[in-house]
């Protein structure tokens, strides 16, 4: 009996669901939006810098310093130093910046004498970039000269967060947790919308002068909240490729989203008094719940502050998953911190809907 | 030998000394009043009297703070579902889905009651509403979905029925015809508890009422017997004298009261004759020192 009713409340819910015009287009237009921007965002990384090269004299010599191995680098040869300039400033054949050697480079560096190579680059370079390019020219150098660099350092560097360096990922790769949490946070908002109506129209108060229990209607209001919010990222995964990798897991971490979501949506329908209300409550949840799916796309740790946030796990597991091709057992830790925050905020969503019909 | 005795029938409703507060402010107050089977019990008293907070606590919202609450027999809040099953409500605000049609808005509700035939168009056509089954209710104007709300109500062929101002925004064709279906309900057996603002309502359609005030119940009697308690009857007779207008009022409580009406009625220029009593109003205001309306 209990189940019946449950299962009566979620049909109702679903039919307003459906009958609501904003709920339906804002659902079709983001699902249609992130599809395309999805697959029209690059699916590769291009880890090669390029480098300009002038002085035609030496264009075979420096062609076999690339084949010999300069890794990382791809070289452009230019007849002179002015058509260097030019395609540097105008970014052209994907330059960098240009090296331009004298033309008696050769003669000086086999005589051991000092001989100016000029740096071409454009302005607003990061410094990183020019330091690399110094570098490049004496790896340069040494490769047209045969003669050792005066200095040859060691470095070893300290890489903050994962080590991308020969397995970079894609801006669709980084996007891809971004826009399923997108697709999350649009159902938020429209499950806390659903629960607004329901309780600025009393129509929780009939319901609950029937024989359904407050557990029958919260746990309606759950599932019904954690099968839209499901079947909407689920279908957008399939448009993504996001069950390319490991699909029981993606599945899961998505229902544990799902699950987190419904929580939230419990929370802002509680606290919306009309539309703006609830849109606003529902932003106060969105903004910061969004802030980790930004931060997978710059390299480097997330701060604490952004690791405290609900979905930094969600984000991680999506991540190392769909990105990194992790397993189960590697993706435990994120899985673990999703499953706590979603069943805490399911609960406190709960709870507080709870307190919202009873004072009604 | 055996003895034959009509016992009175147990109380569908029966609540004894109940209490509500809302933090500091209580709201109920050692309110106590009983309603049997196939009786109308109104309940009368301004806003902010405790009506509403009566009423959730009947429906099993809010938990009295002390006291009992019996429906049908059964404990509520302890024995909530039992007696939700067998209640109807109709709330004063129209809690009703609007995107969904009326047929919609039953049928959800009778599968949330667990009545699997209820007839949606029979129950309808008793509010007047058969036409308008398959529209939505967005579209329905306040009296339609007062009706609606009325059918709601009706839809588990409920043993108590509480009516929160039903007839509220109906015209008055309308109206008479809710009257007329809340008085077959009882008729049927249901007891119903009613709140009004309507003094006439009230009076036309209570066995007994009862008035509360600033969450005292003050007193329950029939409307006929709180007349003849209080204020007096008269008959107000009209005639024409002269040029003028002549205008006796004779109590009836008086002595000769019956040859005073016999010897006007006999005059010339006989006009109009009306009965007098006092109003429900007049007796609340009698007992609360302060109106029905605010």
């Amino acid at each position: 009996m209990t189940g019946s009713r449950i299962a009566a409340i979620i049909r109702k819910d679903f039919r307003e669901f459906s009958r609501n015009r904003f709920f339906v287009f804002i659902t079709l237009l983001v699902l249609v939006a992130y599809v395309a921007v999805f697959w029209f965002l690059p699916d590769s990384v291009d880890e090669t810098v390029r480098i300009g090269v002038s002085n035609t004299i030496l264009s075979t010599d420096v062609g076999g310093v690339t084949e010999s191995g300069t890794a990382g680098f791809a070289l452009e040869i230019y007849a002179s130093e002015e058509e260097l300039a030019a395609a540097v400033e105008e970014g052209r054949d994907g330059i960098v910046a240009g090296i331009s050697f004298p033309p008696d480079f050769l003669e000086s560096a086999a005589a051991g004498e000092a001989s100016t190579v000029v740096l071409l680059v454009p302005a607003g370079l990061p410094a990183e970039i020019e330091l690399l390019l110094e570098g490049a020219v004496a790896e340069l150098a040494f490769g047209l000269a045969g003669v050792p660099p005066p200095v040859d350092p060691i470095t070893e560097a300290v890489v903050l967060g994962t080590d991308r360096a020969g397995n970079q990922v894609s801006l669709q790769q980084q996007m891809r947790p971004l826009i399923l949490i997108l697709v999350l946070m649009v159902e938020t908002f429209a499950l806390s919308s659903l629960i607004a109506i329901e309780v600025q129209q009393r129509t929780a108060v009939a319901i609950l002068a029937t024989p359904v229990r407050i557990v029958d209607f919260l746990a309606a209001k759950g599932i019904f909240g954690i099968g839209l919010a499901f079947s909407e990222v689920v279908l957008l995964g399939l448009l993504i490729g996001a069950f390319a990798v490991n699909a029981p897991a993606v599945l899961m971490i998505l229902l544990l989203g799902a699950v987190l979501v419904t929580g939230f949506g419990m929370i802002a329908g509680s606290y919306g008094r009309d539309f703006m209300g609830t849109l606003l409550v529902s932003m106060l949840f969105m903004i910061p719940l969004m802030i980790p799916a930004f931060g997978a796309l710059f390299p480097g740790s997330s701060p604490t502050w952004v690791m405290a946030l609900p979905t930094y796990g969600l984000v991680q597991a999506l991540i190392r998953v769909t990105a990194d091709g992790e397993t189960w057992s590697q993706i435990a830790p994120s899985l673990l911190l999703l499953a706590a925050w979603g069943v805490a905020t399911f609960v406190a969503g709960a709870f507080i809907l709870r307190h919202r019909v009873a004072t009604l | 030998m055996t003895t034959s005795s009509n016992p009175a029938p147990s109380p569908a409703i029966d609540v004894a000394g109940v209490r509500f507060s809302y933090s500091d402010t209580v709201a109920v107050d050692d309110v106590s009043f009983s309603v049997p089977p196939g009786e109308i019990l109104g309940f009368l008293g301004p806003n902010g009297a405790g009506k509403s907070t009566t009423i959730k606590m009947l429906t099993g919202q809010l938990k009295p703070g002390a006291g009992s609450i019996k429906i049908l027999g059964m404990d509520m809040p302890g024995q909530r579902e039992e007696i939700q099953a067998r209640l109807g409500v109709c709330f004063e605000e129209k809690n009703l889905y609007l995107s969904m049609t009326g047929r919609e808005n039953l049928v959800f509700f009778a599968k949330l009651f667990g009545v699997r035939d209820f007839g949606a168009e029979t129950l309808m056509e008793r509010v007047g509403l058969s036409a308008r089954l398959d529209d939505r209710v967005s579209e329905y104007s306040k009296g339609m979905r007062q009706r609606l709300m009325m059918a709601r109500a009706l839809i588990n062929t409920p043993d108590v029925l509480l009516l929160d101002e039903p007839t509220d925004g109906l015209d008055p064709v309308s109206a008479i015809g809710i009257r007329d279906l809340i008085r077959r309900e009882a008729d049927r057996g249901a007891a119903v508890l009613l709140t009004t603002h309507d003094m006439h309502e009230a009076d036309d359609l209570s066995d007994r009422v009862a008035f509360i005030n600033q969450g005292r119940i003050l007193t329950v009697d029939t409307p006929d017997n709180l007349k003849l308690a209080h204020g007096q009857r008269a008959v107000r007779i009209r005639s024409h004298q002269g040029d003028g207008v002549d205008e006796q009022v004779i109590p009836l409580d008086e002595t000769g009261a019956e040859d005073r009406i016999r010897e006007a009625m006999s005059a010339d220029g006989l006009m109009t004759i009306h009965t007098e009593e006092a109003t429900l109003e007049d007796i609340f205001v009698e007992y609360a020192g302060r109106g029905l309306s605010g």
